[in-house]
């Protein structure tokens, strides 16, 4: 074969690997998105709690144990019988603030809005008799508003309310369930700051299974 | 105190590191007596599990003394010679319940990774990798043991500490926990 057929097909096998690995890429990408509804990101999330239902919203209805919860980051004010307001700090310490309203819609139902914060964000929480009496499902759907370039720049900068939620939901169960949560972020090792710095970030990236 | 570190793939280096100190009111802290060294270990000091970082603490089979309970640990006391179990099980979800330890919900603090992996996260493991919730060792001279109250099991008086300790100590809470409630 002539030296200029094999820049043909060299450059043949290089475009068609480059598209192949961008539309895997793309497939990929597409995969990790939230659902889209009339301009909200919608992400349905759920968390057994092996307590009965009654005991998962006496959990939230008993102050002490419901401030021990909250105290790294938020305070409750009640408004009225049924609407709370809720100012939540970024666990993380990036200074962000939230402000939100919490109605009681019913037994075993709350839904919430976010009046003051980065993202427009507002979410339902209902709780079911798991099946085979396993306790409790507390189902929680999250709708929040946010431009494509918002949502890149919010992913990179690692602000992702599907991120959150979920780790909301873990960190209720084990409240619920053990009275605590465990953190190892920075227990004992011999790593320099600088090397807990990049175990910090990956630990991130564990926490959202690799997504960028 | 002083610990074995991980510092890379077939790489350990003895490190000057802070002590650990209650973090969860269910923890206890063991000053290290014995610590052997499982089959395991060599998996993660060869580099064949994953999520392993520069600087981990190794070692998850030993046993020592008690010496700071937090406020929510009643079984153990400070003074008590234990031997712990390497999987820290909450003893209160699902899994815990039905005797399953290893599969416990609520101590493995990073779940996602795994559970990609595997399909399923384990439950924390002490000095076995971020994938189990990234735990210091207990090659070191102390350590802090999660939900104490489960996973920590007291030697009765007059046995040898090198006896409880010798391997697989995972096995001796298993063992002792049935016998002992028979």
């Amino acid at each position: 074969m002539t030296s200029s057929g094999m820049r043909w097909v060299l450059g043949g096998a290089a475009t068609v690997t480059a598209l192949g690995v961008g539309r895997m890429v793309a497939r990929r990408r597409r995969r990790h998105q939230p659902d889209r509804e009339g301009g909200w990101y919608v992400v349905h999330r759920g968390i057994t709690v092996n307590r009965p239902r009654d005991a998962v919203i006496g959990f939230w209805t008993g102050q002490e144990r419901l401030d021990r919860g909250l105290a790294e980051w938020a305070t409750l004010e009640r408004l009225d019988d049924n609407r709370w307001r809720c100012v939540a700090s970024d666990p993380a310490g990036g200074g962000t603030e939230w402000r939100a309203e919490l109605t009681v819609d019913g037994p075993g139902r709350l839904s919430w809005r976010v009046t003051e914060g980065p993202v427009a964000e507002r979410g339902r929480v209902e709780l079911v008799p798991a099946p085979q009496g396993r306790g409790t499902e507390i189902r929680a759907e999250l709708r929040w508003r946010s431009g494509r370039v918002r949502q890149l720049l919010g992913l990179a900068s690692r602000h992702d309310p599907d991120l959150a939620l979920r780790s909301a939901l873990r960190r209720i169960k084990s409240l619920i369930e053990t009275g605590q949560v465990l953190d190892t972020r920075h227990d004992p090792s011999g790593r320099s700051p600088k090397q807990e710095q990049a175990t910090d970030r990956i630990r991130e990236r564990l926490t959202v299974g690799g997504r960028p | 105190m002083k610990a074995l570190c991980w510092e890379g793939v077939r790489k350990l280096a003895v490190r000057d590191v802070p002590e650990p100190t209650i973090r969860a009111a269910g923890d206890i802290i063991v000053k290290v007596r014995a610590s052997s060294v499982c089959g395991s270990d060599l998996h993660l000091i060869n580099g064949y599990l994953p999520a392993m970082r520069e600087g981990d603490i190794l070692g998850h089979e030993f046993m020592g003394e008690v010496v700071e309970t937090g406020p929510d640990v009643r079984r153990i006391k400070i003074g008590d010679r234990v031997v712990v179990g390497s999987v820290v099980a909450c003893g209160a979800c699902w899994y815990c319940r039905t005797e399953q330890y290893s599969l416990c919900d609520n101590s493995n603090p990073q779940p996602v990774f795994s559970e990609k992996l595997w399909g399923h996260a384990p439950a924390g493991i002490l000095g076995y990798s971020h994938a189990a919730g990234g735990y210091s060792g207990s090659h070191a001279e102390y350590i802090r043991v999660p939900f104490g109250d489960v996973g920590a099991f007291t030697v009765p008086e007059g046995c040898r500490t090198t006896r409880w300790c010798s391997p697989p100590t995972p096995c001796r809470p298993a063992g002792w926990g049935p016998t002992s409630a028979a």
